[in-house]
Parts: structure tokens; C-alpha cells; sequence
């Protein structure tokens, strides 16, 4: 057992772990972040996709202490509030809930523009690869602002997704690279 | 998993005593892609991990006075992959190694996966290893008995993995300098994009005074435990300016050379000699437009 410290969505969390601890289970378990998924756990399907200080890894297939010390981005922190409780989402309600789509990404308690992009193009069904499609999007779309749909198919390679056939999350990635270009530099420190 | 201790030095000689300490179940992990999943399968049980993690020296890369290019071992492909965005930028045809190393894999994988991991894990799937061996790079190892150097053909054992020793880390990888070749291009078929090659090939050429081939290696990936040089396919480049048509003979003569037609017994080594022909072909065409270009620029 060893003793490590991490920081998560600007948040310490420390605790005893045993060796075999992936950041995964940290993340999960420890920390109780379980926006994070379980798909694979052996590096393929691309769900436990988290940043590492602001690098893009799969949780499944590094160790705890590979990274103690240093600062993770799960998908909880890329909106570091709900706009409003889950159970109040409906179809029905759900204009009402959200502000105008188009005014998301102005304020801190938004959507990240990728999520809001995600949910404007219908871009997940049963919703478990998405957290690992919107670490690795936010990752990519910073680096590359202005990709092709192409380029897209690329950088979500090691994501698998069963429900949606890749067409709407690509749509969806296309639509937040719009949203995000403005604000891609500043957003490439966090 | 199996249990095992975890340490994390700050510097090699820390990490060559550890290993040292810990005696051969101790293994070295730099970024884990390929471990960690061996050892998830429990393939691989080490009884302690040195991680180098934390041992800045190994990675990053920078030009030696003589030319050289030397890459850290624990430098991460994301890394090379965005060299073009760091201070040292990589000149000529070794910008053809931060290419492959940003086309293999996916990006997450790329975040933590190293040159060296890869080079040590030693399948011979792995772009980095055919690649090493046909630019005929030279390893530099450290361990409790000193250092040494290893050129990359000789690193890799043809019956798998390496000849690296219990205890011994992996600290270099260099580079010929610029004028060690003309022209190189990698070339790999995978059926999808984050697969690992089911053929690789690499041609590198370097053009004499008079504009033909001086001096060529022709290797070949992922067929046999360890990536293994044409070299009667090189031979026939030497001397001349390859045509379409000789790139695509010169092809046949490493599939047969590679992988005879007698050993090529089920769909799938059929399919890979097949491949050979048209990988090799194809690599000997891009690294000879290469390499004209390059000698017209300069």
C-alpha cells in the first residue's frame, strides 16, 4: 500500500491505495467520479478516457502512481455545474431547463461547448462512451480547432461507440469546433 | 494483476540500483501501454515496477554536435508526434520518425506510450521497432555493469524479444545525422486505424553525387519475430534511379525474400506476402521522390 495524492477537477484527493490501483479505480472508487466509465479495461474502447494535465490518457491502462501528484480532468469537470438536476430533464421541460443553446458556453455553470454540441446533434443514445468521446474531443479540438470530418473519425479512433454509427457525434464534434475556436487558447491552460 | 512494489526514482542511477535491489522480477515501466495490459492477463508478474516517470533525463531529444539525433527512451509519442511545436524541431528525413510516431496507435495511447517502451516490449507489430532497425539506429543501454551500445539490428533476438539484460534500462535511441540517408518512408497496412501493422515496411535510401541510389535498406515489419532487411532487394536499387516499374519488381523480390511463397501457408501470411510486395514498392517510390527532393533543395 502506498499513500498518493491526486488532483481531480481541482480538487485533492488522498488516500492509501494498493499498487495495482489503476487511475481508473482512483477515480472511480476513491474519488467517486464515476462520470468516468468501465468499458473494456484493456485500453481499446476509449470510455475511461480522462486528461492528465491536460494530456488525454486511458484511465484503464495507467497505474494510480504513475501519475501521483499530478491533476486530472474527468468529464465532470468540464462543466463544473449541471444547469439543472437530472431529474428534472424531460423532453418536455427541457426548454425550459436549458437556456438557449445558442448562449451556452457563455457562463461558467454552462455546458462545455462540446456537451452542448452533443446534445443539439443527438449525438449519444444510451450515453456510456460519451464521457470518454468528450475527453478525447475537448483534447483533439484544442489542439486542431479547425478539423475535418475525416481528421474527427481519427482522433476518436480508439473510442468505441455501439449505438450512434459515429455520424452524429462527428456532427456534433464539427458544431463545438465552431463554438470553441474563440476560446481554444485560453482553454488549452486548464 | 499480481502484487508488486512500486518506486519511483528521480534520476538513473536511482532506477539501475533499484532494479538492482529488486533482482529480475523487477521490471522497468515507462509509459505501461504495452505492459500494463501483459500484466492485466497476468502475461507478464513482475515483483516490483521502477517507474521512469520521473526521470527527466530520459526524455525530450536534441542534435548531437556531429549531426545525430538523440531521443530520449521515455519520450512519448505524443511528444515526438508534436515535435514541429517544441524548440528542437526534427530537419529532414527524421521528421519521418515524429510522422510514424503520430500515426500509430490512438491519441490517448500516444499521451503515455514511449519510443523505448516499445522498442523494449519488442513485438514486432510495433512501427517504432522496423523502423529503428531499418535507419540503423544505435541504443544506448545503462545497468549495474555500465553502459553500452547496441545497434537496433542486433537489439532485437530473431526469435523475439531483445537482448537486453536483467537490470538493464534502455537510455538512447540515435539517429544517423542528416546525410545518412537521402530519403525515408514508412509505409504499413492495418486494418483499422488504431491496429498494429500487420506489415510494415520502410525503404531508406542515399543518392550518390550523380543522382542514383549509393546505398539502400529495404526492412521489413511484423512478418517474422523481428523486423527483418532485404537485402537483395536493396541490391537492386543500388547503382540506379528506380522506375515505376523496378519499384514494383523490387517489391516481388522482398515478398519472395521475406516471405517465400513455400513458407506463405494460410490466407493470412498469403495475404501478408501480398502485402509485402506492395508496401516495399510503394516505400521505395516515396523515399526516392524524397530524396530527390531533398538534394534539389539543398
Amino acid at each position: 500500500m502506498q499513500t498518493m495524492t491526486l488532483t481531480i477537477n481541482g480538487t485533492e484527493v488522498t488516500a492509501e491505495v494498493d499498487e495495482r490501483t489503476l487511475l481508473l479505480e482512483f477515480i472511480r472508487d476513491v474519488a467517486g467520479y464515476t462520470g468516468t466509465h468501465n468499458g473494456c479495461l484493456e485500453a481499446r474502447c476509449g470510455c475511461c478516457a480522462v486528461e492528465v494535465d491536460g494530456d488525454i490518457v486511458k484511465s484503464c491502462n495507467v497505474l494510480a502512481l504513475q501519475v501521483a501528484g499530478r491533476s486530472v480532468t474527468t468529464v465532470e469537470g468540464l462543466a463544473p455545474q449541471r444547469v439543472a438536476p437530472l431529474e428534472h430533464i424531460t423532453t418536455q421541460s427541457l426548454a425550459g431547463v436549458y437556456r438557449p443553446l445558442d448562449a451556452l458556453g457563455a457562463q461558467d455553470d454552462d455546458l462545455h461547448p462540446l456537451q452542448a454540441a452533443f446534445h443539439k446533434c443527438h449525438a449519444l443514445q444510451c450515453g456510456f462512451c460519451t464521457p470518454g468521446m468528450l475527453m478525447v474531443l475537448k483534447d483533439y479540438l484544442e489542439d486542431n480547432p479547425e478539423p475535418t470530418r475525416d481528421e474527427v473519425r481519427k482522433a476518436i479512433g480508439g473510442n468505441i461507440c455501439r449505438c450512434t454509427g459515429y455520424q452524429h457525434i462527428v456532427d456534433a464534434a464539427m458544431e463545438a469546433a465552431e463554438n470553441m475556436r474563440p476560446v481554444a487558447a485560453p482553454a488549452a491552460d486548464g | 494483476m499480481k502484487p508488486f512494489s512500486f518506486h519511483s526514482p528521480r534520476g538513473l542511477g536511482e532506477a539501475v540500483d533499484l532494479l538492482e535491489r529488486h533482482g529480475p522480477g523487477a521490471q522497468v515501466i515507462a509509459g505501461g501501454q504495452t505492459l500494463l495490459l501483459a500484466m492485466k492477463e497476468r502475461l507478464a508478474r513482475p515483483s516490483a515496477l521502477v517507474s521512469l516517470a520521473e526521470v527527466a533525463d530520459l526524455r525530450g531529444w536534441r542534435y548531437t554536435d556531429s549531426g545525430a539525433l538523440e531521443i530520449g527512451a521515455a519520450t512519448t509519442y505524443a511528444a515526438l508526434a508534436e515535435a514541429e511545436l517544441t524548440g528542437v524541431p526534427l530537419r529532414g528525413w527524421h521528421t519521418e520518425i515524429a510522422a510514424v510516431a503520430g500515426d500509430l496507435a490512438d491519441r490517448p495511447v500516444r499521451t503515455m506510450g514511449t519510443i523505448g517502451g516499445a522498442l523494449c516490449a519488442a513485438d514486432p507489430r510495433f512501427d517504432m521497432v522496423t523502423l529503428v532497425v531499418a535507419l540503423d539506429a544505435e541504443l544506448d543501454t545503462v545497468g549495474a555493469g555500465g553502459g553500452r551500445t547496441i545497434r537496433a539490428a542486433e537489439f532485437f533476438d530473431p526469435v523475439g524479444g531483445t537482448v537486453l539484460r536483467p537490470g538493464e534500462i534502455l537510455t538512447t535511441v540515435r539517429f544517423r545525422p542528416q546525410d545518412g540517408f537521402s530519403g525515408v518512408a514508412f509505409e504499413k497496412f492495418r486494418y483499422r486505424v488504431f491496429d498494429a501493422a500487420l506489415v510494415s515496411a520502410v525503404c531508406a535510401l542515399r543518392l550518390g553525387a550523380d543522382g542514383a541510389v549509393a546505398d539502400a535498406r529495404v526492412t521489413v515489419g511484423a512478418v517474422h519475430p523481428a523486423p527483418v532487411l532485404a537485402t537483395t532487394a536493396a541490391d537492386r536499387l543500388v547503382g540506379g534511379t528506380p522506375t515505376a516499374v523496378d519499384t514494383v519488381e523490387i517489391g516481388l523480390v522482398a515478398a519472395d525474400e521475406v516471405l517465400p511463397a513455400e513458407q506463405a501457408t494460410t490466407s493470412v501470411r498469403r495475404y501478408q506476402r501480398e502485402l509485402i510486395g506492395v508496401l516495399v514498392g510503394r516505400a521505395i517510390a516515396r523515399s526516392h521522390e524524397r530524396a530527390h527532393t531533398t538534394t534539389a533543395g539543398s
